[in-house]
């Protein structure tokens, strides 16, 4: 099984300072914004992305090229880029951001022609100082070249880039609490409906707000085509992803893939096992919000639908390897403290569910843990997901909320005993 | 004024990148950082005038970000991530040691104002944990020793520009993916190193 | 938007408008559903989770909260099901886990949405065995609120409110996620003009007034609808009392005019009623002092002082805060007393203490607006005093019609405080320092696009004393030919409109300062005036009232002006006497009793009804309905007639809306460059506020405004100087507000201080060496 390089490639092949203008263009960059900007019409554009079938890399996977569909009428429209990329266990946009940042403009280019945009953001997650400097470098040689600015590639058309910094807050990553960091507020995430900033969004205009990795991918499509990239991948999961792995495992990092290998495969395949041959006693298949699976469900396929079929999601496909001895009650307590400590707030099941959560973990792992602390545990988070279904029900405005559900419903389904073992014995008496 | 006339026409450049002023809000609170090591009440008051939002609402949305520091920071901003990747990969021991060695617990700051602690949530460094930022440059692979090392080396030699690549070389061991060419901007302060707030080379 | 559709709840078929939320489509229905950050007047946020429901979607059912979801054709909706209950009871466990559950010391146990919610839909015991948030108790965060912020559930109520309607987002959230609290800025407290109805609107006891606290348990309440007139605008209110006091003024949600909205001053403005310094028996002046009589040997020394003086003039001095039954009294008491002298309709004697009186424009050609058409104007036009200190909730109207689209144009100087709403502000290229209109109307090209042809709503009056009448018929004259005009004129204060409803001829200071004629004999009756404080015409005033040869107050307080009474009359006040009032609109309101007159008062219409008979003039009444009864029969709208009986049906809560002929006469002054602009600010030195010692405070910072050239021209470049004008010596706080044209001051009338200033003479101002006391009281 070996990587198959669409977004790499030129970061691979020259490793030493591929995210140099000069660098990018010797290497055929920027010829797709070229080719695109000649000999295309905005509509062919949209068309491709749409046979390209390729599904947004933010998490949520929605079809890229539907949402550009849904972009309203308006005189003033914008794009924003989502490179707020704060999942844990995820770091695949920080090597798009910071080893190839003309990629991502270009597809910005491109993008911005196909939806006739002349007004884009790209807003970098505040702790990622150096990918967003290799960006704003980027973004400067890409005026000095009169690929943004006025009157690009003698277009006749013109787009403004400005790289934003946010200052620290995961949920910024969620489009609409984006779009109101961008604004200068709260990043408090927006009432839906509006489903989509496509119909109402930065400043109340029509806004696309898409992934570093979904908009990197659109200069491979157009230099080549939608059914080349449609042809890589599976039915549902087309092209390449890249998924980050970290864990226990031998050689974690970044590696890009065409979906559909199984979990098991990838693991051994790119992480080299487990470190000191270990077994994996569980893992999450896509970033700190998606349930997790055992050691035993490793063979697992690696699409969006797979994953979901399995009671999971691919999310920002972030694979974090759990090995034997692992203390999982303190892994889940992990994760729930950090969206307690990343709920925006707004909703009191969050606000107060995700808190409680965490102090009840604490109790637990401490062995302060009293004997319905498991049923409180489960009640608690079935206040906030009710029903403890997946994909998650809410009680919420966004679903940070109920990820925070996510590892302590994964850690009673499938490691219950060691919950238990931590409480007083008297719960084992009364389960018996 | 407490801004002075560089400052604010700084300030009023950023602020005409955006088709809104209020969008410069955050731009603007990391001048204040930069400037203070924190969000102090007179920038508050600057930035409001320039915006023309009220006080209490620069603060609000100064308060909702951990990155705008509501006190003092020292002079190294120390971040040890907790995350998931981190905390199964021995965190909490690279954690006790920079607590050891500064005495401090999260979110304090030394009476010297050399260093400030805290904990932090995933900062994308999950391949090379357990990772660590200084002034926001971060070190991947960093060992609860080298942790130490990191802290003596800050204290004793005083670095005035924090460079990511130096403190992975000297630090920090296995890393996220390579990172290439050498890179020599950094920070000089505890804001991140970003061209529109200032890099290590125009502080 | 108004199209009726069908929707289902609880397997009943409901009929709705389409678009309205679901909590208020069920709540139309009978069928409540709980909500904390939900209120009908603030943008839905969604934020509390409590109104959660079922609807079905094509996925199954889903929870989603009824506060923020639109109603569609064919909904099907749960309010009942397990799930919904469930859930509801998990928020509410979520919102106590961190709330103190201090009841027995909270003012709002009672009358606590919180409470009242954890009793229906609540969980039986708390599972949170960990430790609370804690904060500090309350904190004071202005002079009149107090914040809790431990039982804050963080609905946002106040904080939207203070954004979206009031427009001085002064109180925010700080932090995030579970570290949320609800605070101001150190230096910068929560001082808006409509602070208080966040108190009011907090679901529980986070936000409470200083003036209410621990004063009172709601269920010793008793309460009464009411008509607020602080001022024109009359608003609806609750008067809330307990064994005879005082205790509370809430908003009530009147659809046409406050929309349940108070201005602090409304809402804060009743200490005064039980203040020890209130008049509570008659008072004769002998000498220098006063001493207490009897009503009988009050009238009695009336009628022989009219009869010792042989057919004096009888003149009237008259204020806003009577009602109309008592306006029309004083018009049949002063028709009878005048009876040999004053027969002509020039010769009234009835003046209106109002520096910006004018004729105004009631003539037929001329629509009267409503508040309504202000949300259904295209463009909306002011130039008026400053409304915002004058008409506060009007200003609440003018921004929420803004924020809904409306175009507003501002023609400048007064109006500054509502600038930054406006689409167009006409400031110094247009309004001369002497409040000129410099420019033709048509000749304003953004002002001709955005009412030519288009509905227009205009509140106009004079803004300033000096200001004539002709330059603001220009403009009235030049929008009632080119747009559909609907007119308010801006006279802003208390009961104004029922006084010129109800005494058929009125005159302003100007006249009553000009016609005093010393050489002849001169009764004066000032009935709940203070002009020797507050009036551009205040010198002259006392000048007159020392010189007549009798002088009878009806007040409730010693005061500047009563002071210089031979005879003082203790009068009643709001909650303590029954009538109607007339607003802006011309709409009439009911003000209701609920409190006893204490000590021997007894309301205006009593003393001089007792005065006519005594000097054997036959007209009786024995209670206000009797006068409503009569004054009734002059409004044009005979179906409709704004009785006692019509308006205290619970459907004129709204009041009824009826017209009466008025008639003004006041003169321009003839000098009119003034350098110093006097205007009347929300607070200040008025008897009644600074006898409320929980507002007192607010009335009492000296300031003066300009802009920054003409600081400059006067060399002051601190914060802090003096106001000097030949003895007189203020020191004040220098704001700079450049929007204001060159060379021109304001300063406020209202204040101590200033009442010795005359706008017409030259004065100086100084830095300050050091910070001198700036507040007086
Ligand atoms: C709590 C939360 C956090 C998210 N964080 C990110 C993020 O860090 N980066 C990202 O691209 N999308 C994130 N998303 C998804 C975005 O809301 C959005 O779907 C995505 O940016 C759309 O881009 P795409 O269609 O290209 O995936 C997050 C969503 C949620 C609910
Ligand atoms: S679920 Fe949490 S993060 Fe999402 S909007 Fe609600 S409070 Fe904010
Ligand atoms: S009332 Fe609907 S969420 Fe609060």
């Amino acid at each position: 099984m070996k990587e198959t390089l669409l977004l790499t490639k030129h970061m691979r092949e020259n490793p030493e300072n591929s995210h140099l203008i000069e660098v990018y263009e010797k290497n055929n960059g920027y010829s797709a914004a070229k080719k695109a900007l000649k000999e295309n019409n905005p509509g062919e554009i949209i068309e491709e992305i749409k046979t390209s079938n390729i599904r947004g890399r933010g998490g949520a996977g929605f079809p890229t090229g539907v949402k550009w569909g849904f972009l309203a009428e308006d005189e003033e429209r914008y794009l924003v880029i989502n490179a707020d990329e704060s999942e844990p266990g995820t770091f695949k946009d920080r090597i798009l951001l910071e080893r190839d940042p003309h990629q991502l403009i270009e597809g910005v280019i491109i993008t911005c022609f196909a939806s006739n945009i002349s007004k884009a953001f790209i807003y970098v997650r505040g702790e990622y100082a150096k990918p967003a400097r290799r960006v704003q470098d980027a973004v400067e040689q890409a005026y000095e070249k009169g690929y943004l600015g006025k009157n690009i590639f003698d277009s006749g058309k013109d787009l403004e880039v400005v790289v934003h910094l946010g200052a620290g807050a995961y949920i910024c990553g969620e489009e609409t609490a984006l779009l109101n960091s961008l604004e200068g507020r709260r990043g408090e995430p927006r009432l839906k409906p509006p489903y989509f900033p496509a119909v109402k969004g930065l400043y109340n205009k029509p806004t696309l707000v898409n992934n570093v990795e979904t908009i990197s991918s659109v200069p491979w499509i157009i230099n080549n085509s939608g059914k080349d990239y449609a042809n890589l991948g599976v039915e549902g999961s087309t092209g390449t992803r890249i998924f980050s792995l970290s864990g226990h495992v031998n050689t974690p990092g970044n590696f890009e893939i065409e979906m559909g290998c199984s979990f098991g495969e990838f693991i051994d395949t790119f992480g080299k096992g487990i470190r000191e041959n270990k077994s994996v006693k569980a893992y999450i298949p896509g970033g700190a919000s998606a349930p997790w699976f055992t050691g035993e469900q490793l063979d697992i396929k690696m699409t969006i639908d797979d994953v979901a079929d399995a009671g999971s999601m691919l999310g920002s496909g972030a694979v974090v390897v759990m090995d034997e001895d692992t203390n999982l009650v303190l892994a889940a307590k992990s994760i729930v403290s950090f969206f307690a400590h990343e709920s925006c707030g707004q909703c009191t099941p969050c606000r107060e569910g995700t808190t409680w959560l965490e102090m009840i973990l604490d109790r637990i792992a401490s062995g302060r843990g009293r004997a319905s602390d498991i049923d409180l545990l489960l009640d608690v988070c079935d206040n906030i997901s009710p029903g403890l279904t997946w994909p998650p029900k809410m009680t919420t405005i966004c679903p940070l909320g109920p990820s925070a559900v996510s590892p302590i419903t994964s850690l009673m389904h499938s490691f219950r005993e060691e919950v238990e073992s931590l409480l007083p014995r008297k719960v084992l008496i009364n389960n018996e | 004024m407490t801004w002075d006339s560089k400052l604010i026409k700084k300030a009023e450049e950023i602020i005409k990148l955006y088709p809104q002023k209020r969008s410069a809000l955050g731009p603007l609170l990391y001048l204040a950082q930069n400037k203070e090591g924190y969000i102090d009440d007179d920038s508050v008051v600057e930035i409001s005038n320039l915006l023309g939002i009220t006080e209490v609402q620069v603060r609000s949305v100064a308060s909702f970000y951990t990155m705008y520091k509501q006190e003092p920071t020292g002079k190294y901003l120390l971040s040890v991530c907790k995350s998931i990747s981190c905390e199964i990969n021995n965190s909490k021991e690279v954690i006790g040691g920079i607590k050891e060695f500064t005495g401090l617990s999260s979110n304090e700051t030394d009476p010297e104002k050399t260093f400030t602690f805290e904990e932090v949530e995933c900062i994308g460094a999950c391949g090379g944990a357990p990772a660590v930022q200084v002034n926001y440059e971060t070190i991947e692979g960093v060992t609860p020793e080298k942790a130490l090392d990191l802290c003596k080396y800050l204290k004793e030699e005083e670095p005035k520009v924090i460079v990511a690549d130096d403190l992975q070389e000297k630090f920090g061991g296995i890393k996220s993916f390579e990172w290439a060419i050498e890179d020599n901007s950094g920070t000089s302060t505890t804001a991140p190193g970003f061209q529109i707030i200032g890099t290590a080379e125009e502080n | 938007m108004s199209e009726e559709i069908k929707f289902t709840v609880n397997g009943t078929e409901l009929e709705a408008k389409s678009g309205e939320l679901l909590i208020e489509a069920c709540e139309n229905s009978g069928i409540h559903i709980p909500r904390f950050c939900w209120h009908k007047r603030l943008e839905p946020v969604g934020m509390c989770r409590m109104c959660l429901v079922e609807v079905e979607t094509p996925r199954g059912k889903a929870l989603v909260p009824s506060c923020t979801t639109e109603i569609t054709e064919d909904l099907v909706v749960d309010t009942e099901s397990e799930v919904v209950k469930k859930a509801q009871e998990g928020i509410l466990e979520f919102l106590l886990i961190n709330h103190p559950l201090d009841c027995p010391v909270c003012d709002k146990a009672g009358e606590c949405p919180l409470q009242d919610q954890t009793m229906a839909y609540g969980p039986g015991e708390s599972r949170f065995v960990e430790e609370k948030r804690h904060f500090e108790k309350p904190i004071p965060i202005s002079e009149i609120i107090l914040l809790d912020r431990e039982r804050c559930i963080l609905c946002a109520r106040c904080t939207r409110f203070s954004d979206e309607i009031s427009g001085d987002p002064l109180i925010e959230f700080i932090q995030r996620g579970n570290k949320t609290e609800v605070n101001t800025f150190p230096n910068e407290p929560f001082r808006s003009y409509f602070s208080g109805n966040t108190v009011q609107i907090c679901p529980v006891g986070a936000l409470t007034s200083t003036s209410y606290r621990f004063k009172a348990r709601p269920w010793d309440l008793k309460s009464i609808s009411s008509t607020c007139n602080c001022c024109s605008v009359g608003c609806s209110i609750e008067l809330n009392t307990s064994q005879n006091k005082m205790l509370r003024i809430l908003g009530e949600d009147n659809e046409f005019t406050n929309q349940g909205w108070l201005s602090d001053k409304g809402r804060y403005n009743f200490d005064y009623l039980h203040s020890e310094n209130r008049v509570l028996n008659i008072l004769e002046k002998n000498d220098d002092s006063f001493n207490e009589i009897s009503t009988s040997e009050a009238i009695k020394k009336i009628t022989s002082k009219v009869k010792e003086l042989k057919n004096p003039n009888i003149k009237f001095l008259i204020g806003s805060h009577s009602t109309n039954e008592e306006y029309f009294v004083i018009n049949q008491i002063s028709n009878h007393l005048n009876k040999d002298k004053f027969l002509s309709k020039e010769k009234s004697n009835v003046y209106f203490c109002d520096d910006l009186l004018s004729r105004g424009y009631f003539e037929e050609k001329y629509t009267q607006a409503t508040f309504e058409d202000l949300d259904k104007s295209e463009t909306i036009v002011l130039w008026s005093e400053d409304i915002k200190d004058n008409l506060p909730v009007l200003y609440l109207r003018i921004k929420k019609a803004v924020r809904n689209g409306a175009k507003l144009i501002v023609f400048g100087h007064t109006n500054t405080a509502i600038a930054g709403l406006a689409d167009f502000y006409f400031g110094k290229d247009v309004v001369s320092n002497n409040f000129d209109l410099m420019l033709n109307p048509a000749e304003l090209k953004d002002f001709k696009n955005n009412v030519e042809g288009k509905r227009v709503t205009a509140i106009v009056g004079k803004a300033a004393v000096s200001q004539k009448k002709e330059s603001l018929d220009k403009l009235v004259d030049y929008l009632n030919e080119i747009s559909e005009l609907k007119l308010f004129n801006s006279f802003s204060k208390g009961n104004t409109f029922g006084a010129l409803q109800n005494i058929h001829e009125i005159k302003g200071l100007n006249e009553f300062s000009t016609e005093f004629d010393n050489e002849e004999k001169n009764i004066v009756f000032t009935i709940g005036v203070n002009p020797v404080n507050s009036s551009y015409f205040g010198k002259a005033i006392k000048e007159n009232l020392i010189a007549a040869d009798y002088v009878i107050s009806l007040d409730l307080f010693i005061n500047d002006t009563t002071e210089l009474a031979d005879l003082i009359l203790p009068t009643t006040s709001l909650g303590e006497k029954e009538g109607t009032i007339t607003n802006m609109e011309m709409r009439v309101m009911k003000q209701n009793k609920i409190l006893p007159a204490p000590g021997s008062t007894l309301s205006e219409w009593e003393y001089l009804i007792g005065i006519l008979n005594a000097m054997g003039i036959n007209i009786e009444y024995k209670n206000e309905i009797e006068i409503n009864a009569d004054l009734v029969r002059d409004y044009s709208d005979k179906e409709s007639l704004p009785t006692f009986d019509n308006l205290n049906k619970p459907s004129n809560l709204y009041g009824v809306i009826n017209t009466k002929p008025i008639n003004i006469t006041t003169k321009d002054l003839k000098k009119q460059d003034f350098p110093l602009l006097m205007v009347r600010r929300l607070y200040g030195d008025s008897s009644t506020q600074i006898n409320s010692p929980s507002i007192s405070m607010l009335g009492s910072e000296r300031f003066i405004e300009l802009n920054s050239s003409t600081a400059e021209k006067y060399g002051i470049s601190s914060k802090v100087g003096n106001f000097i004008q030949g003895s007189n010596s203020i020191s004040i706080k220098i704001d700079i507000n450049n929007l204001l044209p060159d060379d021109l001051v304001i300063a406020p009338i209202n204040r101590r201080g200033f009442e010795n200033i005359d706008p017409s003479k030259d004065f100086e101002i100084t830095e300050a060496r050091n910070r001198e006391e700036l507040s007086v009281n």
